[in-house]
């Protein structure tokens, strides 16, 4: 499939937001649409069955919340959430409630396309093999295997269930609170501090420099990403 | 029994009564097994309980097992994980007692336990094995046991009375009351009999002897009702548990009995008796105290509140009345509170108190047909209370002491000064009347002791001193000796009846004044403005009233008691009087003057109680040099000082409301202003943003447009940063920010910044010397990030292109210590000083920049309890030190490789 034949919906307000996002989106092929309203947004949904939505929050007719759980209610087309910076709590929610990414304003056309690329693969628009491989790092989930440049490393139970849960969503960012509940339970959701030395143990087994990290990166406030 | 036919058990009471059950199970569960006496075969059906639990999968080990060698009981023993014993050197014995600690250690589901009424050898941690069973239940051991019912402390009474053997090791019944099952482990005394002939009972060597006396079928029989009717007992009550559970009304007998509380220490025993019938009866109970009037000295007073707080912690209902007579007014109370059974103890009072004062209590309820049952408590011979002849005598006595007695006499040693002045005149007869007069007035003025010491004296002196022959105890006219005898009669009568009318129209006077009261001061909190006018009335109100100086020390913000204010104190409290007014506030309790904590202060102390807080103290100085407060003037003063409190705590609570709802209003319109400021400047940011790189792609080929788009990024970058650093200050100035603190890792917080900034710090050298194994630190992530990002970012403005910036972190004892330096030009001297300030900017700075950034980061490092330096760099070049505290770090469960 080529990218022309990719079809991405921007839900936004502002039309200068729309069409800075419609040059960048345009400059790699895609096919783009564009709503103004959420209701105009849905509505578009239905009509012009994109691949991809990219959705801003803040919409005259009705909140972007709103917008995301109506059209969760029929579709899990990948949908990535414009917000603005210092509201991680409003990140963490959006991604609970079916949000597959976010980006944070003012950002990027670099980020912007980096988003659209991993929300599309996740769709099966791009391969999705029990297998990760980037750069050096190479995961197989189903051999419970890890290795650096070739050199097999050897992981911990709750290391390796985190890096395979990451690695199920390779490339999206996996709020705290999910990887804390899947791996420690419901009760040390809270316990976050569990997270942060896994995380730390699995940077210097995964990174060549643990400091400044290339595969396992923190999404601050919000939690961790795979690339 | 109670043996009421309930009916039929619902299936969702059941449902909540195997909760309990189940709720019961999560602590550790003990389970008695109760006999009548040596040899019924408790241990034997412990041992058998203890199997069936291990072959339900249960991990059981033997505590502590006494065979005495019966093969029976030994071979239940032999596949059961036993215990070995602790051992303990008594002189030149060694003793074997149960060894708590390797049980704890071992820690098992289930122990078990044998001989619970057990006293250790000296030098064991608990005196009694029950403690140790106690222990062992605290750390959620579950305990098999067995016990004699004659070492129940309640039961040990009785069977003492029964077998004739002093019993010295008890159990207390609370132990029972804990034990989540009792089992009876019954045997007809005849077969019991048989095995002792047979030789199947141990004994013991010392109980041998004694044994031939008490394996008698009478008086087995006897103790076999003891433990029979003991889990009878207990049966009801957990039917009542259940039952109560069921339709929520805790009371399911109609019984509800009734105590009297005098003064007399012998109450207290009335008042324990009556909890035990209660508590037996499942019923509610009252304790009354009738003040009829007698004025009580200190010490009686102090017995008296005694016996009401003792009845109070029972859970009794505790009722205070006033009234002439003690019978009508416990009528009264039986009959308003629909009493069905009154307990009462044997009366110890001599004849002539129940002459003067109309018979005993036990009499007049007997006369009166009451619908109730009386329980008369019995006393033991060596127990008895009975008081002394002076004692009782002292009854009569005033509040004020003898004195009421010597003025009586005074008063008439006057009047016989006058008749003898006019008795010619009048002639003797008269004279009886002027003498009746005089009594009357006493009835009047005097108590009732001074009553009738004023009609005794009276008739003596008449009769002496006029009636002839005179100064002779003997009467010669018949009519005249029974003027005389008529005379006392009349006197003791008339004195009597005045002084009574006198106490009802004073009972009345003052339940009105109080009432009264009470009303103003409820008028007064309803009309005053505010908190301070209501409290200066009152306090002068309660001033006039009981002629004292009274004040209010309220409780301060921080929740302790504000003694240096004096906001409604009218004089200032000393070190000591503070700490009174402060046990007080802390206790809960009156203190001072007139109690029994702290009474040599010279005020008196009273919480305010509210609903749920205690909100300050009142003081109450009285003005006069009195011992002790009377019983009315306390209860007066007490319903005000509780309307008061009430009072208080509500107006406390309204302003908290207040409060609140002021900081939450504030806190929502700061959120929702800073929300869309920094959604309306950051759209049109990114839409700008968006706009110069698709200029800059590879859309555009002119090299000139893509220099304006360059430079169009930079400023926009710029801007960006100036509007995070504003929004950031608002953010920190506001006061309403929480910090969102959680544990991170300080190579991973470097590394993100360093992300972030990528782009700005393109032009600079940038080297990170952050260890990954530093401690971790407890932060809000964003706001650090922020303050990080900052300290580089002002590196980057100030340094010429290709200057090298170091990050480096390190530890310090027990501090964490992230550096951020530069080899750039530093920071000129003079300007050190001013560098954190708010807008200041380091003259000659390039232009672009707010003067914001530096201050930020403080605020943010204080934020976090840790401190911002800087430092000059040497050669040259400016160096910032974030020094955070490092706490302990978290622990989280291991886990194998």
């Amino acid at each position: 499939m080529t990218n022309s034949e990719l079809r991405v919906l921007l839900i936004d307000d502002e039309a200068t937001i729309r069409a800075a996002l419609g040059i960048n989106l345009k400059s790699q092929s895609y096919t783009v649409a564009e709503a103004s309203t959420g209701q105009e947004g849905i509505e578009k949904t239905k009509t012009f069955h994109p691949h991809l939505i990219i959705l801003d929050l803040g919409l005259p007719d009705m909140d972007g919340i709103q917008v995301l759980r109506e059209l969760r209610t029929w579709t899990t087309i990948p949908i990535v959430i414009l917000t603005v910076k210092d509201d991680e709590g409003t990140k963490v929610r959006l991604l609970d409630a079916g949000a597959d990414d976010y980006l944070t304003k003012p950002f990027g056309p670099s980020e912007l396309l980096a988003r659209v690329r991993v929300g599309l693969r996740h769709h099966g628009l791009a391969e999705a093999t029990p297998v990760f491989e980037s750069g050096d790092l190479k995961v197989d989930i189903n051999q419970k295997q890890v290795s650096i440049a070739g050199n097999q490393v050897k992981l911990t139970k709750t290391e390796f269930e985190l890096l395979s849960r990451l690695v199920r969503d390779q490339g999206k960012v996996i709020s705290q609170t999910q990887l804390m509940k899947q791996i420690w339970g419901v009760t040390a959701e809270h316990e976050t501090h569990y997270l942060r030395i896994y995380v730390k143990q699995l940077r210097k087994k995964i990174e060549k420099n643990p400091a400044d990290p290339k595969h396992l990166l923190t999404e601050p406030g919000v939690g961790y990403r795979l690339v | 029994m109670n043996s009421k036919y309930r009916g039929p058990i619902d299936p969702d009471s059941l449902l909540s009564a195997i909760n309990a059950e189940e709720k019961a199970r999560t602590s550790a569960k003990l389970r008695v097994f109760l006999g009548m006496s040596a040899g019924v075969g408790k241990t034997f059906a412990m041992l058998k309980a203890a199997h069936q639990k291990k072959n339900e999968g249960v991990d059981v080990v033997v505590g502590i097992v006494e065979t005495h060698n019966r093969s029976e009981t030994a071979a239940l023993l032999n596949d059961l994980e036993i215990v070995p014993r602790k051992k303990i050197q008594y002189r030149e014995t060694v003793l074997e007692e149960l060894d708590i600690d390797t049980i704890i250690r071992r820690k098992p589901e289930l122990v078990v336990v044998d001989e619970l009424a057990h006293t250790n050898a000296p030098g064991s941690r608990h005196q009694k094995r029950y403690q140790d069973v106690l222990e062992l239940l605290d750390h959620g051991i579950d305990v098999l046991t067995a016990l004699n019912v004659q070492h129940l402390e309640s039961r040990k009474d009785a069977a003492e009375s029964i077998t004739g053997i002093s019993i010295r090791e008890t159990v207390p019944d609370s132990i029972i009351e804990r034990a989540g099952q009792v089992e009876l482990v019954d045997i007809a005394p005849i077969e019991l009999l048989k095995r002792l002939s047979e030789g199947k009972v141990y004994l013991g060597d010392k109980a041998a002897a004694a044994a031939a006396g008490f394996f008698k079928e009478d008086k087995l029989t006897a103790l076999r009702e003891i433990a029979l009717r003991f889990t009878a007992e207990r049966v009801d009550q957990d039917l009542q548990k259940f039952s109560a559970a069921r339709d929520q009304q805790p009371w399911q007998t109609n019984e509800r009995l009734l105590v009297a509380v005098s003064h007399s220490p012998y109450s207290e025993k009335i008042i324990r008796a009556t909890r035990r019938i209660a508590y037996s009866l499942e019923a509610p109970w009252i304790a009354v105290h009738v003040d009829t009037g007698i004025q009580l000295n200190s010490e009686d007073q102090a017995q008296l509140n005694r016996n009401l707080s003792l009845a109070k912690e029972l859970k009794a209902e505790v009722v205070t009345m006033v009234d002439t007579s003690l019978a009508e007014a416990l009528k009264r109370i039986c009959r308003q509170k629909n009493v069905t059974q009154v307990i009462v103890g044997r009366p110890t009072r001599r004849w002539f108190r129940d002459l003067l004062e109309g018979g005993s209590l036990l009499n007049h309820f007997i006369k009166e047909s009451l619908e109730v049952d009386i329980h008369i408590i019995r006393q033991d011979q060596k127990s008895q209370f009975r008081p002394s002849v002076w004692q009782e005598l002292k009854h009569y006595r005033s509040a004020t002491g003898w004195i009421k007695y010597w003025n009586t006499l005074w008063f008439l040693a006057a009047i016989t000064a006058l008749s003898t002045v006019i008795e010619p005149f009048i002639g003797y007869r008269t004279v009886g009347f002027i003498f009746l007069l005089g009594v009357l007035t006493v009835g009047l003025f005097g108590s009732l002791g001074a009553v009738l010491m004023a009609a005794a004296v009276s008739a003596l002196t008449w009769n002496i001193g006029f009636i002839p022959p005179k100064f002779t105890i003997t009467i010669s006219q018949p009519e005249d000796f029974i003027l005389c005898i008529a005379y006392f009669v009349v006197a003791i009568i008339t004195g009597f009846l005045t002084n009574r009318i006198r106490f009802h129209e004073k009972v009345i006077r003052d339940r009105e004044d109080r009432t009264n009261m009470l009303f103003q001061i409820l008028q007064d909190i309803s009309n005053a403005k505010d908190k301070r006018e209501f409290i200066e009335k009152t306090v002068s109100r309660v001033d006039k009233t009981f002629d004292a100086d009274c004040g209010i020390i309220l409780k301060s913000k921080k929740g302790n008691l504000d003694v240096e204010s004096n906001k409604h104190m009218p004089w200032k409290l000393d070190d000591k009087e503070q700490a009174v007014a402060i046990w007080c506030f802390q206790n809960r309790k009156s203190a001072g003057w007139s109690t029994d904590t702290l009474s040599q202060s010279r005020s008196l102390y009273i919480p305010l109680r509210g609903a749920n807080e205690v909100v300050g103290v009142f003081v109450f100085k009285p003005n006069r040099k009195i011992k002790k407060m009377g019983s009315e003037h306390s209860t007066l003063l007490f319903a005000i000082v509780g309307q008061l409190g009430i009072s208080i705590e509500r107006h406390f609570l309204g302003r908290r409301l207040q409060e609140a709802q002021r900081l939450k209003d504030s806190e929502v319109l700061h959120q929702t202003l800073l929300n869309s400021i920094s959604h309306e400047l950051r759209t049109p940011l990114t839409a700008m943003l968006g706009a110069t790189a698709a200029l800059d792609s590879d859309l555009i080929q002119d090299p000139y447009v893509k220099d304006i788009a360059r430079s169009l990024n930079d400023t926009g970058t710029r801007l960006n940063q100036v509007i995070e650093n504003l929004l950031d200050m608002s953010r920190l100035s506001s006061g309403v920010l929480a910090l969102n603190l959680e544990w991170h890792d300080p190579s991973d917080l470097v590394g993100v910044v360093l992300k972030r900034i990528k782009t700005s710090t393109a032009n600079h050298v940038i080297v990170v010397e952050v260890p990954a194994d530093l401690a971790m630190i407890k932060i809000d992530f964003r706001l650090f990030e922020h303050a990080i990002s900052n300290l580089i970012l002002n590196a980057t403005q100030y340094t010429p292109k290709g200057s090298k910036i170091l990050i480096k972190a390190h530890r310090h004892n027990s501090v964490l210590k992230i550096l951020v330096e530069d080899n750039g030009p530093g920071i000129p001297e003079l300007s050190v000083p001013y560098i954190f300030e708010k807008f200041y900017r380091v003259p000659g700075a390039p232009p672009g920049g707010t003067g914001l950034g530096l201050s930020i980061v403080k605020e943010i490092v204080n934020l976090h309890h840790g401190e911002l330096g800087f430092e000059a760099n040497s050669p040259h070049g400016a160096r910032f030190v974030i020094s955070l505290p490092i706490e302990e770090q978290p622990t989280m469960p291991a886990e194998e490789e």
